[in-house]
């Protein structure tokens, strides 16, 4: 249940203010350890801005959502849902500079399988790289499991995400039961899913409860469709008094409004910034993962194999 | 401690927690088994001293040291010989002479010092003194016998004691029981009003009490328990302070839902929520499933968190 969960403790927040604050702690974050690291080539120039980090983080988003929907055995919603709530999560805190989307995103879409209970093994996991050769399959699952623990470490160990495909469901029963006057609401179904699927790419997730966000896809479809179930909101579910529901409304207004913002980034800007990214990664990205995995290897718990390197798969690879 | 063990086959108490050492005459120890091994045919000798000895001579230690155990035994059969008592010397510098020789016997029995002299000692006193030695024994037998008697009168002055005491209470149950009985004839049949009668049989039933009382004193003029206790302790017979505890009261489980009210999963097929769900294949309803459970999920989903405003 929503109500007593995780998500509602901890990761429902207040406004968009509060979660860009966030954000922007994780950016300065990342500058004070480049300046602590003292290396003589870096210059603020270097390192991305705050709105570029964004650009690239919808970019990323938006290939993890490419990559599940593409994946086979055919993902079930929910795992989209839940992986896409991850990597929301986990760059809440960590800026894209210290670690790599393109790895993170694959790592929080294996997650999200485990948890979900969508069984898939790790090769099959690894046969959805498209474009990688068996051997290369092998080392980004390597590293997949080697981000996996500080996955999960970032998400606070809370795994459980509610998605807002289930309460929409419920709400579709409900309305069915309570509130025959709409003729049929299958038709609805189609625009909901669309909003949903849209919802799940801006930070909805994190500002409002699924039911929330599930009734304002029913109601968004119902207002296209020219159907108006306002009734169903007062009669049915209880919203009798004026302060309750201006709230509700008021929340769906923000939700749209998100919705409404969202647009893909433009392929020529990302392109620039994400080369800086992978000057950044060499800079400095590579250098604390050495690290990291020496320790890893002088305890004794992954394979001596000697590396080549972090570059050996780029972003095309993997669709 | 540790290191007793049987001189023959070497096993210590250590080794063989159950090891029963066996001592003969002699003061030397055998194990159990060694004595069953060596002695089967009821006799032979010593391992350490040659002494031919008899198997049903052999005892279970029960001192550490086993010549403790051989004293125990010699002293039992020397003082079966010497059992004069003071009584029987005219000055008690001549018994307190005749203890030490007793005691210079046993010494020198147990030690091995002129054994053969000490046997020939004992011997010819036994010859000089055999009537004397066979009125004493015959004294202590009798000792013993009145000893005995004396327990058993003891034992049943107790048992009197006891019965005495139950039929004491029985009189007086009676009593009381009686008095009561002739108070209610007397209301059934007596001119005079209930409030006299009553007084009437206050007092006659205080003097019951206080005859009761006087008989009990009467029997008990001790003052003391054979234990040494005061009888007439006082007993503090307050009863315990009772203390006041607030009762464990049950309150209902309430879970905030910050949403409508979901109604029960018993109540989804009567409300008809269930005409909306795909119906439990049969397959599916082995394993304890329903499509009530599917759907009462869902709702509590839609409902859950929907009016949970946070900014």
């Amino acid at each position: 249940m929503f109500h007593n969960s995780s998500q509602r403790k901890h990761w429902t927040f207040n406004s968009e203010d509060e979660l860009e604050q966030c954000r922007c702690d994780a950016n300065q974050k990342f500058r004070k350890k480049t300046v602590e690291s003292g290396k003589p080539v870096v210059s603020d120039s270097l390192i991305l801005e705050r709105h570029e980090e964004d650009v690239l983080f919808r970019h990323y988003e938006r290939r993890l959502m490419d990559f599940c929907n593409a994946f086979k055995p055919v993902m079930p919603k929910s795992v989209v849902g839940t992986a896409i709530m991850y990597f929301r999560r986990f760059y809440l805190n960590n800026s894209i500079m210290e670690y790599h989307p393109r790895i993170i995103m694959l790592t929080c879409a294996y997650l999200s399988c485990k948890v979900d209970e969508f069984n898939v093994s790790s090769s099959q996991f690894g046969g959805n790289l498209l474009q990688e050769t068996p051997a290369g399959q092998e080392r980004v699952l390597e590293q997949i499991l080697e981000y996996e623990l500080l996955l999960i470490q970032q998400l606070n160990f809370h795994l459980v995400v509610h998605n807002p495909y289930r309460p929409m469901e419920g709400l579709l029963i409900d309305i069915k039961t309570r509130y025959p006057t709409l003729e049929n609401p299958e038709t609805l179904r189609k625009n909901a899913d669309d909003f949903l699927t849209q919802a799940t790419m801006t930070d909805a997730g994190l500002l409002f409860t699924p039911s929330q966000i599930a009734l304002t896809a029913i109601l968004n479809s119902a207002t296209r469709a020219g159907l108006s179930i306002e009734s169903y909101l007062t009669e049915c579910l209880g919203l009798k008094d004026k302060e309750t529901l201006s709230k509700t409304y008021e929340s769906m207004r923000r939700m749209k409004n998100l919705l409404k913002r969202y647009g893909l980034p433009k392929s020529d800007e990302v392109n620039v910034y994400k080369q800086k990214l992978e000057r950044i990664h060499v800079e400095f990205g590579t250098s604390s993962n050495n690290k990291r995995k020496r320790g890893y290897e002088e305890d004794g718990h992954v394979s001596k194999e000697p590396r080549l390197t972090e570059e050996y798969f780029t972003d095309e690879d993997l669709l | 401690m540790d290191d007793q063990g049987c001189p023959r086959c070497k096993t210590t108490k250590y080794r063989n927690p159950s090891l029963k050492l066996m001592v003969n005459v002699c003061g030397h120890t055998l194990c159990e088994n060694c004595v069953e091994m060596l002695f089967v045919r009821g006799s032979g000798n010593c391992v350490q001293c040659d002494t031919p000895l008899r198997k049903s001579n052999f005892r279970v230690q029960l001192f550490e040291d086993p010549t403790v155990d051989k004293e125990v035994d010699i002293r039992k059969k020397v003082l079966k010989i010497y059992n004069k008592r003071d009584f029987d010397f005219p000055s008690l510098r001549e018994y307190n002479d005749y203890l030490e020789e007793v005691e210079e016997i046993v010494y020198n029995l147990t030690n091995n010092i002129d054994v053969e002299d000490t046997k020939q000692r004992m011997e010819q006193y036994q010859r000089e003194n055999r009537d004397l030695i066979q009125k004493n024994k015959a004294k202590l037998t009798r000792e013993q016998e009145e000893l005995e008697e004396l327990l058993l009168l003891e034992q049943q002055g107790n048992e009197q004691r006891r019965l005495d005491l139950l039929q004491e209470e029985k009189r007086q149950l009676q009593a009381k029981r009686k008095s009561k009985q002739a108070l209610l004839d007397e209301l059934e049949q007596s001119q005079l009003p209930a409030t006299i009668l009553l007084a009437q049989h206050k007092v006659r039933a205080a003097q019951l009490e206080t005859q009761i009382e006087q008989q009990k004193q009467a029997v008990k003029p001790t003052t003391l328990f054979s234990t040494g206790i005061n009888l007439r302790q006082t007993v503090s017979l307050q009863a315990v302070p009772k203390i006041q505890e607030a009762l464990y009261h049950y309150q209902p489980l309430q879970v905030e839902t910050y949403g409508p009210t979901v109604p029960e999963l018993e109540q989804l097929g009567r409300l008809g929520y269930l005409n909306h769900v795909r119906a439990a294949m049969p397959q599916d309803t082995a394993g304890g499933y329903s499509s009530a459970l599917a759907c009462h999920r869902a709702v509590q989903d839609a409902f859950s968190g929907l009016f949970l405003w946070k900014g």
